[in-house]
């Protein structure tokens, strides 16, 4: 068992994805459902639509606007976290801002896209799920992107290795056990280029290791943009043989 | 240095081991070596496999092509070098002479002068409306725009500016026409005829814009069994749809198929009663009649097939056979999808 993590998986290895297009049937214009291993995150977008307040309009461009609801039920512990908690502001803020840069608002002036995120299940890489369910919902919304954004989680094991002075290997795409345990980032790509338009951490680490995280993070974004393109072609097709009436 | 991702394991349901073709894709798990090359070619192959792109994909690099909606020009590589055109949207290619766009799988409704649409106001203000209809924006209904009780030709006066919720108050649903789109896509509608106007009487229901096809009639008269008698059916461009029972004073005159209606006739029909609130008796036959065309539409929209006259006609059939039958019928799920392959299947036979 030597070199396999705590869930069996390769420091290389990704968890499974599964992810969905269209799954909510009313109201919202695009809407996705996306699983990272036990990570589950429904996402809803609609869109361009008229803002709900005047503060939000913007003369030459759509305003972006996130909601992230965490359910009481999906983390280890029972928490209700209202709309001013600081993790969700924290994750609405970052969603916001990565997919407002993606989106081609220029397109749609004086109007909002609302992109609304409902939290079912933690495990670790929470940030990283959303942005893949937004980028998910957007593309079935029919929101115009630059490309897709994906995101992963990388974590650096504080290994005895260390001092033998080669460096472990980095995780890629963190549990939630190892996410509590070693420090680890969520990046975002733009598609598969080595953009990056969002990165985010929380602990401390050295800062030699930094750089083999994000080249691991980047990797992985690609993995999962690759799964998640072949998702968005089968559901293409099969709603193109529907119209077609095959 | 060149990272290696392994691919997670396969996910595997129930009902997903038809696709799965006896693991197949099991070969993923192999050892990883698939990682990076394994996309270069899918990213190719693609283009054939349905003639789907999707956002981010370049669609030509060929500067003859310009570039229409659903794309964008990417930075140049170096400076001075060609710009290729890059689709922003998952959906099909189209191709007008040497202009390239992109048709999304599902869009939001952009309106278009002549659209019939169902609307539903939002706002009264000072002297108009303004009415949801899918789009990006609201659209305006000005109180020039619309039939005043007692006569098209009648002047407007402050009375009837102090009056405009009398006519159509917050929350009410209309059928109107776009009558004029400004320049930055902003719809005004209309109703001055007497096939447009308030809409009670029924069931209001919405489906993506792009599932109604354009006729050229959008209100449809159906006759009904079961002694459901005739039912309209307004099919907005926009994706909004509303099913009412029959009236007749609107359609003996007006009618559904556009008979034009003299001036003087018009007057005495545009009478205070076209903005009445209140619903005529309907029978629970109707209702259930109602009920049905309703999960009909929506059965068909679910399971991507174009809504239009003759579908609705034959997935109506479709469904009061299976109810005959004596099947479930909810509108979604399995009953649905049975319905909409029978009217399908209907429409082959011809």
């Amino acid at each position: 068992m030597e070199g396999l993590r705590n869930d069996g998986r390769r420091w290389n290895e990704l968890r499974r994805i599964h992810c969905q297009l269209s799954t909510s049937s009313t109201n919202a214009d695009g809407s996705s459902y996306i699983e990272q291993g036990f990570t589950k995150v429904l996402c809803n977008v609609t869109g361009p639509a008229e803002p709900s307040s005047r503060q939000k309009v913007k003369q030459d461009a759509a305003t972006v606007t996130c909601e992230v609801y965490f359910a009481a039920f999906s983390g280890t512990d029972r928490i209700k976290r209202g709309r001013n908690d600081k993790k969700v502001q924290e994750l609405q803020t970052a969603i916001q801002k990565t997919f407002a840069s993606v989106i081609l608002t220029h397109l749609f002036s004086r109007s909002e896209i609302t992109i609304s995120i409902h939290i079912l299940s933690q495990d670790g890489g929470t940030l990283a799920a959303c942005i893949n369910a937004t980028t998910l919902a957007l593309i079935d919304a029919g929101i115009p992107l630059k490309d897709y954004v994906c995101a992963c989680t990388s974590g650096q094991s504080t290994s005895i290795f260390d001092n033998e002075g080669s460096t472990p290997d980095p995780w890629l795409d963190v549990n939630y056990l190892e996410e509590s345990d070693i420090p680890s980032l969520t990046v975002a790509t733009v598609g598969e280029t080595e953009k990056i338009v969002a990165l985010s951490m929380e602990n401390k680490v050295r800062i030699e290791m930094l750089e083999g995280m994000i080249a691991v993070g980047i990797s992985g974004c690609a993995k999962v943009k690759g799964i998640m393109d072949a998702e968005v072609r089968r559901y293409g097709k099969t709603r193109l043989e529907a119209a077609t009436g095959e | 240095m060149p990272i290696q991702i392994i691919a997670p394991a396969p996910f595997v349901t129930a009902d997903d081991e038809a696709d799965d073709e006896g693991g197949v894709r099991l070969d993923f798990d192999n050892d990883g070596d698939i990682a990076m090359d394994g996309d270069a070619p899918r990213r190719a192959a693609g283009r054939q496999s349905g003639g789907i792109v999707t956002p981010g994909e370049v669609v030509t690099e060929d500067p003859q092509w310009m570039r229409g909606h659903g794309t964008y020009l990417s930075q140049p590589l170096a400076p001075g070098g060609s710009q290729s055109i890059v689709s922003s949207l998952a959906g099909t290619i189209s191709k007008t002479n040497k202009l390239l766009s992109i048709r999304a799988l599902k869009f939001r409704y952009v309106p278009e002068i002549g659209d019939l649409v169902v609307g539903r106001i939002l706002e009264v203000q000072t002297k108009r409306w303004r009415v949801d209809i899918a789009a990006p924006h609201s659209a305006t209904l000005l109180l020039s725009s619309i039939n005043l009780p007692g006569g098209i030709l009648r002047k407007r006066t402050s009375t009837d500016e102090l009056q405009i919720r009398t006519f159509f108050s917050e929350g009410d649903l209309l059928v109107a026409e776009v009558q004029t789109l400004s320049n930055d896509g902003l719809a005004s509608l209309h109703t001055r005829s007497l096939k447009y106007g308030k809409l009670r009487n029924g069931v209001f229901m919405t489906i993506d814009a792009g599932m109604v096809r354009r006729m050229k009639s959008h209100v449809l008269t159906m006759n009904t069994s079961n002694g459901g008698g005739e039912v309209d059916i307004y099919l907005g461009v926009n994706g909004y749809i509303y099913i009412a029972k029959h009236t007749t004073p609107l359609t003996e005159s007006g009618g559904p198929e556009g008979k034009s209606v003299s001036i003087t006739r018009l007057e005495e029909e545009a009478s205070e009663a076209i903005y009445s609130n209140v619903n005529e008796e309907i029978s629970p036959e109707t209702r259930a009649e109602i009920a049905r065309i309703a999960c009909v539409i929506g059965a068909l929209a679910k399971n991507g097939v174009k809504v239009d006259d003759e579908m609705v006609h034959l997935g109506y059939e479709a469904a009061l056979e299976e109810f005959l039958q004596g099947m479930e019928w909810g509108g979604d799920g399995e009953a649905g999808k049975r319905v909409v392959e029978a009217a399908l299947a209907k429409r082959m036979e011809g």
